[in-house]
């Protein structure tokens, strides 16, 4: 028997049609697309068939999962969520070891070609010891189900990107998604952890119109990836009239000054922090007083601390400071000991 | 390193002539401007040499801080009259600014690799000759606007010692120095001549003139422009010392002034000049010399002399100006007044360059004078466009002429009845002036006018 | 590695690092060579009194004024609009409190008490627009004027060009410049410093330094004799 399209599935769960046309107009909107394209978006999830979602994690802390799986009570996010045919999720799911192997096995077979591969954490190359899933490693897993996946989503920026265990001095050798997987689209859905409605938004972009959505160059969806922080921060206006917070606590931060000294890296950092904002909208990083972190960009690690303004770069250090002194000093005085002897031989000759 | 000396070069030094309103040498349309015979690489060798040789760290200095902002024409009258960039102070430098760098800079090593720098050529030396002899009188004015400080006369002097060591100085000016090294004046002032002047000059103005005397408290120099154009300067001294009551002679072992080698670039020849003057004052004891109305004379011995004698000097040198308002100060120079008004022009070796600012201001004030400063004066003041060798050029004449005009305006703005000066070289320029535009004014010397107007007893 | 880490990282040390030792070569390469004392009488021992002349060569005497009025006065605007630019705009002051904080283990607030004061932005922007008009303006003077146009090289042409290039990027990131992504304006920016620095030791920048050497040494011999100052 067929499983039940999704409008099937929501009103069986007595989601109304005026609170799943609620739904549809929201993300239409946060997707950055026309009201006309409203009714589209509420035909295609209506009839969409719960796709099959293998969902595999590698070096992740979970925290990603944590994200998505905010539920503030029955949500239309979450039911969403519960919309997808998640065949294989560590965290969520209630099989475990060889039974749970299986379902996976089963689910990629069935849905070979065609299924949504999901992936957090990043993937080890030093050794495949480092990571290890019933005792295959990461990197082969990922391989073989990138094979039959109809469209890959790098989530989270270890996935995307690497993130902390890609971080210097990266013992693991480990890499993104992107870097093994060449072949099959790939979204990359940063962040640390990504917010939940950017999850929900990218699926939904999937379901409604069967491919990926319109990406950037480091393949992030545009639509939630394409604009600063910076650009959208209720702060902004400090920024330009120069009214920065000096110190944690300080007159300024009380006062909800721009946190640039403090090492807010908005400028460059490219999510919908500032205007989906965290906790179904409550707030988000800056607006709690601390800067952003730059967590959706590539290598936001090793870019100086999190506490080192942007204009900061790395300048060397003391030691690298003397030691061009003291070349620079040597070669002054070579020269000036060569320019000397050239003129002690002319006067001699 | 020998410089090209007479026994390696088959010329001798021109004849003279005094006719013209400025001393020069005979037939100056025949140029030879390169002396000696060698091949160009060996000029190029020796100009090098000799930069490597001068080059000291004040000099890298000011070859490094150069921004090219052009602001030092402004300030030369070559340029002023001409507005031809050509003649734009620190262009003169060019060729010499490349070999610094190519030879005895920090990154010589690189601009000598990577070939950054070409080294120098014979043309572009012939080329630069011009613009370092006959368009610059040394006089510093552009030092004095340059916003990085650089003392750009200072570079030009040296460069001229390339010059002189490549064979490619203007030849009058080897002329004249080849006399004076030989003769002792350049001028056909030689001892002789001196003693013979000195003689008759005694006889006709009834004034007691020592010469070489074994020991005096005072050593007076003269230049050979004075001695052979300005007698009447020679007895002015006389007449003053004698007035002051001061123990003093000329010598005739030391008694030039002018000093060809420093305006023509050939060390040697400087240093030679130079000590003349130094071991004549040595062996007479002198506490003091005092140099004459000249400019150079007065670089040359009072801030280059102890440089060449290789330690401080035994003596006070001082230019008679200066010994003149010292001698007002004392009260010992009694003068008559004179109700004229008068403007003074400034040599600039002697002011601007030399630091004897206010000296001859004193000493016209103590005449009595209505002083009318021109406009610039003191340090600012113009350049005649005689000095630093550039009257004894004739090439130069043109430009000479052209740059004379800035002078006859300044004075002539002032309305004074008298011009007077305080060198020789720069009375000289203006009365070839003066002779070439018909001028109605003439100048005159500080020396005589004092002298003309000492309060003698009447013993 | 993207453009801004590179700037902001490799780029922004090796820079540093050729700006450090082209530096000291130039200027120790030049300060110790011979220099022969002057054994004349001095008029004024007290030479070092010359040094006033670094303050003095400030401003051309009133007689030099006519002809130079245009380029002193185009000097300061750009030299202002820059070192202001350059020392009072609040990321620039982070930058050099996060160098001294590395080099001396402080920064001025941990010195003194209070941090070196900034400037408000629009001042910054007013000022910097100034200096790259200042620019235009002599380049254009440099290729009209006879003098500066025999005179010129390699060296004032590209100084000139390393130095508006920081100005002019730093205002297009500043203005977060419509189209351009932000961080790549800011790569450029950053990269054009680092030009300038690595340029710095090798051309007429070099002035910054060389004008104390310059005009003290000058000043210090004129002093020396009495001669104008």
């Amino acid at each position: 028997m067929p499983s039940p399209t999704l409008r099937e599935f929501l009103r069986a769960r007595g989601v109304t049609r005026r609170e799943f046309m609620k739904f549809c107009t929201a993300t239409t909107a946060m997707l950055g697309l026309p009201a006309t394209m409203v009714p589209r978006i509420a035909a295609a999830l209506g009839e969409a068939r719960r796709p099959s979602v293998i969902w595999l994690p590698f070096q992740e802390c979970t925290g990603c999962t944590e994200s998505i799986t905010r539920a503030h009570g029955a949500t239309i996010e979450s039911l969403i969520f519960e919309a997808i045919s998640l065949d294989y999720q560590h965290t969520l799911q209630a099989a475990a070891g060889d039974a749970a192997e299986r379902v996976r096995e089963q689910a990629m077979k069935d849905n070979w070609g065609q299924y949504l591969l999901i992936v957090d954490g990043s993937i080890p190359t030093g050794n495949p010891g480092y990571g290890t899933i019933a005792g295959r490693d990461y990197l082969e897993m990922l391989k073989e189900a990138a094979e039959g996946a109809a469209a890959i989503i790098a989530l989270g920026s270890c996935a995307a990107f690497g993130g902390i265990p890609g971080a210097r001095p990266n013992p693991t050798g480990a890499v993104a998604v992107g870097d093994v997987v060449k072949d099959k689209p790939i979204v990359n859905v940063p962040g640390c952890p990504p917010i939940p409605v950017v999850i929900t938004g990218v699926l939904t972009q999937f379901l409604t119109f069967g491919k990926v959505p319109e990406l950037d160059a480091l393949g992030r969806p545009r639509s939630f990836f394409g604009q600063t922080i910076h650009d959208r921060c209720y702060r902004r206006p400090f920024y330009e009239r120069g009214q920065f917070a000096d110190s944690f606590d300080d007159e300024g931060a009380r006062a909800g000054w721009c946190l640039y000294k403090l090492g807010c890296k908005g400028p460059t950092t490219y999510n919908a922090c500032a205007t989906v904002k965290w906790n179904n909208g409550t707030s988000f990083p800056i607006e709690a007083g601390h800067g952003c972190i730059g967590c959706s960009q590539p290598g936001f690690w090793d870019q100086g601390g999190f506490y080192q303004p942007l204009s900061t770069g790395n300048w060397g250090n003391a030691r690298t400071v003397a030691t061009a002194v003291g070349v620079g000093a040597a070669l002054g005085i070579a020269s000036a000991a060569l320019a000397r002897k050239r003129q002690r031989d002319a006067e001699g000759k | 390193m020998n410089a090209p000396t007479s026994h390696t070069h088959t010329r001798k030094p021109e004849p003279l002539e005094f006719d013209k309103p400025r001393v020069s040498i005979a037939k100056p349309e025949y140029r030879f401007d390169m002396q000696g015979e060698m091949p160009e690489r060996e000029r190029v060798e020796r100009a090098m040499k000799s930069f490597v040789k001068d080059f000291g760290r004040t000099a890298a200095i000011y070859m490094e801080s150069c921004i090219h902002c052009g602001m030092c024409a402004e300030a030369c009258h070559f340029y002023e009259t001409t507005k031809d960039p050509k003649y734009t102070p620190i262009w003169k430098l060019e060729p010499f600014k490349q070999a610094y760098k190519r030879e005895y800079g920090p990154f010589a090593v690189i601009y000598r690799a990577l070939n950054l720098k070409q080294k120098v050529t014979v043309q572009q030396l012939q080329e630069w000759q011009e613009l370092i002899y006959d368009s610059c009188t040394v006089c510093g004015r552009c030092s004095l606007m340059c916003p990085m400080g650089i003392d750009i006369a200072s570079l030009v002097s040296q460069a001229r010692h390339g010059m002189y060591n490549a064979g490619l100085i203007p030849h009058e000016l080897w002329s004249v120095t080849e006399r004076a090294r030989i003769e002792g004046s350049p001028l056909g002032a030689t001892p002789k001549v001196f003693r013979d002047r000195v003689e008759w000059l005694a006889d006709d103005h009834e004034v007691e003139i020592p010469l070489d005397k074994a020991n005096a408290d005072v050593l007076c120099a003269m230049s050979s422009i004075e001695i052979m154009k300005y007698p009447d300067s020679v007895v002015a001294t006389a007449r003053i010392m004698n007035h002051l009551g001061v123990d003093w002679t000329f010598r005739l072992d030391g008694y030039e002034a002018t000093n060809f080698g420093l305006l023509s670039g050939n060390s040697a020849a400087q240093k030679l000049l130079t000590m003349k003057i130094i071991d004549a004052a040595v062996a007479c004891g002198a506490k003091t010399v005092i140099l004459p109305e000249c400019g150079h004379a007065y670089t040359a011995l009072r801030w280059m002399g102890a440089n060449m004698y290789g330690q401080p000097l035994p003596f006070r040198v001082m230019h008679i100006a200066e010994y003149l308002a010292e001698q007002v100060h004392e009260g010992r120079l009694r003068l008559k007044q004179v109700k004229k008004s008068v403007t003074f022009h400034d040599p600039c070796q002697v002011v601007r360059r030399g630091g004897a600012i206010e000296a001859p201001r004193e000493v016209l004030k103590a005449l009595g004078v209505e002083l009318r400063e021109m406009y610039p004066t003191k340090g600012t003041n113009w350049c005649c466009g005689g000095g630093g060798g550039v009257i004894a050029n004739h090439r130069a004449d043109d430009i000479r002429y052209k740059v004379f005009r800035i002078k006859m305006e300044q004075i002539e703005k002032t309305g004074a009845e008298l011009p007077v000066t305080t060198c020789a070289n720069c009375r000289q320029t203006f009365d070839d002036g003066q002779a070439h535009f018909k001028w109605d004014t003439e100048m005159h010397s500080l020396l005589e006018l004092v002298a003309d107007n000492l309060v003698e007893d009447e013993t | 590695m993207t453009l801004l880490e590179f700037a902001r990282g490799p780029g922004l040390q090796w820079a540093v690092t050729v700006f450090i030792i082209g530096v000291l070569w130039r200027l120790l390469g030049v300060f110790l060579l011979r220099a022969k004392p002057d054994l004349s009488e001095p008029r004024n021992p007290a030479a070092w009194k010359g040094l006033r002349l670094i303050a003095l060569r400030s401003w051309p005497r009133r007689e030099f004024l006519e002809g130079t009025a245009f380029g002193e006065v185009m000097g300061y605007a750009f030299h202002v609009g820059f070192l202001v630019s350059l020392f009072f705009f609040a990321p620039h002051v982070l930058f050099f409190a996060d160098v001294a904080r590395g080099l001396i283990g402080t920064d001025l607030r941990g010195l003194v008490g209070f941090g070196w004061p900034t400037l408000p932005n629009g001042i910054i922007t007013l000022l910097s627009a100034v200096a790259v008009a200042a620019l235009f303006a002599v380049l254009i003077h440099r290729f009209v004027n006879p003098v500066k146009r025999l005179i010129s090289n390699f060296d004032d042409y590209f100084s000139w060009f390393v130095t508006v290039a920081p100005l002019v990027t730093g205002l297009a990131a500043f203005s977060h410049l419509s189209g351009w992504p932000y961080e790549r304006l800011l790569a450029f920016h950053l990269l054009s410093v680092e030009l300038l620095l690595v340029w710095f030791p090798f051309g007429k920048l070099m002035h910054a330094f060389t004008i104390f050497a310059a005009r003290g040494t000058t000043g210090m011999i004129f002093e020396r004799k009495g001669a104008s100052l």
